[in-house]
């Protein structure tokens, strides 16, 4: 079996450090999805995989190998590139092609194997056209194709559908869910976008700063959020914050209070507080309804009336921006106020270090 | 601009250009269909008689068909200095470009020496004596490649910056090895830039007049330029025979700029732009 | 920049086995590196030591600084230093302004822009030697069509190429007429590579056709004129094939420039002085015009 291990790896330029010791599990034919924003190390992670990148310090186990040193052609893996990288010079054959050669393989298995991978991908009306003469999207199947040809043990994508329009991108994603299916093979994806990593992912594995944050099923994450950067980078649109003061507990009901909100009561079970512990308050937007006597109250600044649900921003009496998802259609206007209230299992407290006080210990959580 | 000042101008930079850069052109060619007496009065006028094959016969084939010889030698040093610096120019240009080491210092400064400095000739006569490369078409091919691959390789270095490194690390997934990453995919994509120093180079090297003079004397190893240069004294007063020397060796530089205008230009303008 | 020094970065725990060889191997430098050092950069550095010696390609006696005394002592050897200065800077002042006169006409709004272009350039891809020839053809002083066309106009032209006096500049001009369509079409794209919107912009703003030149033009196609300048001052530095075909260096010394001393220096034997003069044109080389391209290309930020 190709299980995926990385034990502590890391990785320096010089005296700057970009992956800080990262540890993860990968089971084989698990759909992985790192996340992050621009600069978090998920690209350096996934190019330290391909051995694209030399690994500074921890050990990469593709299967049982030890692959830190093992050249990228031996490691089993297959990548597609955020501008595809498909050779200009050659045609949409050749192109998938190219590896195969290069491996010296014979002449009728790499014919036949080119087709199938055109077949799968339903472009064998394109193997004799050059890069040149494509659109986008068929340049990401070419590019796909050459990784399929390969018949590696782990795909690796780096930001494939970046380049691609919104309508294409939807049509892309489910492809490649079905590729996963079709295929069975381990396959680590890497984009900025949540929302692709929320549909597409078996596991997401949020970075940040060349760190995990928190590695989990996509719902895990959302419902879950080990820390205020998860709970702000998944979910769209982002979770509402506001620092508060805790103010009683009763029981596994924990009251806050804040100047601009009324006391609001949160409940989390067999979570541990004390009166006057400083904590930030996340409710998504979501959680939010309307109601009048709500311990919530905000001055409207936009709606935008989508028809099956309406869209608030809103000011809190400091002056705080907040935004509520509301069922239905809304006829709110700008200027009024506006009461909210918030199931009280739905808010999520996060600590001064920014823990969600309901995880205890969120290292746990990587070992999912 | 209204459009008379737009006619005035043209008119007149057609008459200006046709007086500085035509004229002389003409005066070549007239004079070298002219018979010789004609030609010796060295005047722009229209030619009298027009032995126009005489004079080619009789160019083609003086000392034994030197002119020919001068030909053979001329395009085996042209295509064997154009090889040479297309491939070893590439390579330094690209792994120059692509890899961070404490030697691309020096590079770029040996590559800026080799562009201003001038050869020091005795010394390197010298050498290529104890090397058994004076005289020789292939020692010349090598001196060649050494004073000109410093223009190629810039051209090759500015040109491979413009190739996404992902081209690299997709035939390196691929399985490619260093050299089927470069031969295989980079040299390929390198097309446009390599034309342009093949055009741009080969027009160099054939007109190279002074590096023969030195390090090609004899009449074996004669290349096009020398032959002007021989034949100077031999026509001394043979202005038409020399003239269609001058146009003889002229021709293959005007087809390449026929076909190639705009690649020589592109060559020989970069750099203008950035700097 | 923050250099630190101390990083607090915990150092890999394990050494480690091997490098994975990189994809760019420094091995392919090497075949360049062979030809260009055997072939360059030995020599240079052996002119070094044979400059000083009397050399006969043989044997050599080591003499000093005597030949680079002689070269400031005959007054022939003075003659060739100073004519190729005046040739350098003759040629690259001509060439820039005549070469940017040329650029701004031939990207304005006048018609065969194309066929212009192609005829002032080709020059530049003719066999100097060749029209190094014609142009004598032509400077003849009683026959020559040069003379003849002044004639014409009642004025008596001067012996061109046989006067002491003017023979360097002669073969300077056709210096200038050989490369100036060079200096031309790189003026061209730098000109071309300026932005429209500054002239329409300076244009709203009442400038002149002039003002846009000397505002706009001429500042923004800098880098142009950084190459254009370098380019024809080491050009004509280093300029012998002209010289040679035009004047030999005559009459007598007088339009001798330092590469055609070397090569007289070097057809009568003295390997050593001839040597020397190709060291005082590196010196000349690098004291005028390694400032020159550090100066034009100051503030310019790195690539």
């Amino acid at each position: 079996m190709s299980d995926l291990t990385l034990k502590s790896i890391r990785k320096s330029y010089g005296a700057v450090e970009v992956i800080k010791g990262i540890d993860l599990e990968i089971a084989h034919g698990e759909f992985v999805v790192f996340v992050g924003p621009s600069g978090c190390g998920k690209s350096t992670l996934l190019r330290m995989i391909a051995g694209l990148e030399e690994i500074t310090a921890g050990s990469l186990h593709i299967g049982n190998v030890l692959c830190n040193d093992v050249e990228p052609r031996d490691r089993g893996i297959a990548m597609v590139f955020q501008s595809y990288a498909l050779y200009p010079h050659m045609t949409v054959y050749d192109n998938v092609g190219f590896g195969l050669k290069l491996a010296k393989a014979p002449k009728d298995g790499r014919d036949k194997k080119i087709r199938d991978a055109a077949r799968i991908l339903q472009m064998e009306h394109l193997l004799d056209r050059k890069p040149s003469q494509l659109s986008g999207g068929q340049r990401q199947r070419v590019a796909i194709g050459r990784a399929i040809v390969r018949q590696p043990e782990v795909f690796l994508f780096d930001e494939p559908l970046s380049n691609l329009d919104a309508a294409l991108r939807v049509d892309m994603r489910m492809e490649l869910s079905k590729l996963h299916q079709e295929l069975g093979a381990t396959m680590i994806y890497v984009t900025h976008d949540q929302v692709e990593a929320m549909t597409l992912a078996d596991k997401i594995v949020v970075l940040n700063g060349g760190e995990v944050q928190q590695a989990g099923a996509p719902i895990e994450l959302y419902q879950h959020p080990a820390n205020l950067f998860v709970a702000g980078f998944i979910g769209s649109p982002k979770m509402n914050f506001l620092p508060v003061t805790v103010k009683g507990i009763e029981g596994d009901t924990i009251v806050v209070q804040a100047d601009e909100i009324d006391d609001l009561r949160v409940s989390i079970p067999g979570a541990t507080a004390r009166p006057g512990d400083a904590m930030t308050l996340g409710i998504r937007p979501h959680a939010l309804r309307t109601g009048a006597d709500g311990p919530i109250k905000g001055t409207v600044d936009l709606v935008e009336r989508l028809g099956n649900e309406t869209i608030v921003n809103f000011r809190l009496g400091g002056g705080t921006q907040w935004l509520a998802v509301l069922d239905g259609d809304m006829p709110l206007h700008r200027g009024q106020t506006v009461g909210f209230t918030a199931p009280e299992g739905e808010p999520v407290l996060f600590d001064r270090d920014g823990r969600n006080i309901a995880i205890a210990n969120p290292q746990a959580e990587k070992a999912a | 601009m209204t459009l008379v000042r737009r006619y005035g101008l043209t008119v007149a930079a057609l008459i200006g250009a046709g007086f500085v850069f035509v004229v002389p052109f003409l005066f070549i060619v007239l004079t070298a269909v002219k018979d010789r007496t004609q030609a010796a009065q060295l005047d722009f006028t229209w030619p009298t008689s027009f032995p126009l094959w005489e004079n080619f016969w009789t160019v083609i084939s003086t000392r034994d068909f030197m002119l020919i010889t001068a030909y053979i030698n001329s395009t085996i040093l042209t295509v064997g200095s154009i090889t040479l610096l297309v491939i070893l120019a590439a390579m330094v240009g690209y792994v120059r470009q692509r890899r961070k080491a404490w030697w691309n210092g020096l590079v770029d400064f040996l590559v800026l020496a080799g562009l201003m400095m001038p050869p020091a000739v005795v010394p390197t006569i010298w050498l290529l004596q104890q090397l058994g490369l004076f005289a020789t078409l292939h020692g010349m091919i090598f001196i060649e490649v050494a004073y000109n691959i410093s223009f190629c390789i810039i051209l090759y270095r500015a040109f491979v910056a413009t190739i996404p490194r992902e081209m690299d690390e997709a035939a390196i997934i691929d399985g490619a090895r260093p050299m089927d990453i470069f031969f295989r995919v980079i040299l390929p994509m390198l097309k446009p830039v390599t034309i342009t120093v093949i055009v741009v180079q080969s027009v160099a090297i054939f007109n190279d007049f002074v590096n023969p003079l030195y390090y090609l004397p004899g009449n074996d190893n004669v290349t096009v330029q020398l032959t002007l240069y021989n034949f100077q004294s031999q026509f001394n007063t043979s202005y038409n025979l020399l003239f269609m020397n001058i146009l003889l060796v002229t021709i293959p530089p005007l087809i390449v700029f026929l076909f190639f205008n705009r690649q020589i230009v592109a060559g020989m303008t970069s750099g203008a732009v950035k700097g | 920049m923050t250099t630190t020094v101390s990083t607090p970065i915990a150092v890999p725990a394990k050494p480690r086995h091997r490098r994975r060889s990189s994809p760019y191997p420094t091995w392919f430098l090497l075949p360049a590196a062979i030809v260009y050092g055997i072939l360059f950069l030995i020599p240079t550095f052996a002119s070094l030591y044979f400059s000083l010696t009397r050399w006969t390609l043989f044997n050599s006696s080591f003499i000093g600084l005597d030949n680079f005394v002689a070269f400031f002592e005959e007054p022939f050897l003075i003659q060739g230093v100073v004519n190729t200065i005046i040739f350098a800077l003759l040629t690259c002042a001509l060439k820039v302004v005549f070469g940017l006169g040329l650029a701004v006409l031939l990207t304005s709004q006048i018609h065969a822009r194309g066929l212009l272009r192609s005829v002032v350039f080709f020059p530049v891809l003719v066999s100097t030697v060749g029209v190094g020839i014609a142009f004598t053809a032509m400077m003849h002083p009683t026959d020559g069509i040069i003379n003849a066309g002044l004639g014409l106009l009642g004025i008596k032209g001067p012996g061109w190429l046989t006067n002491p006096s003017l023979a360097i500049y002669s073969v300077a001009f056709v210096e200038v007429w050989r490369g100036v369509g060079l200096a031309t079409v790189i003026f061209i794209a730098g000109i071309v590579s300026i932005p429209q919107d500054y002239y329409e912009a300076a244009r709203i703003d009442g400038a002149t056709g002039w003002e846009r030149f000397v505002y706009i033009t001429l500042p923004l196609s800098r880098p142009a004129m950084v190459t254009v300048v370098i380019l024809s001052f080491i050009h004509g530095l280093r300029n012998f094939e002209l010289v040679w075909a035009m004047t030999r260096g005559g009459p007598g010394f007088a339009s001798d420039v330092l590469a055609s001393v070397i090569y007289k220096q070097y057809q009568a034997g003295f390997y050593g002085l001839s040597t020397a003069g190709n060291v005082v044109l590196f010196v000349l080389i690098a004291a005028m015009a390694v400032p020159l391209y550090l100066y034009l290309n100051r503030k310019e930020g790195h690539q």
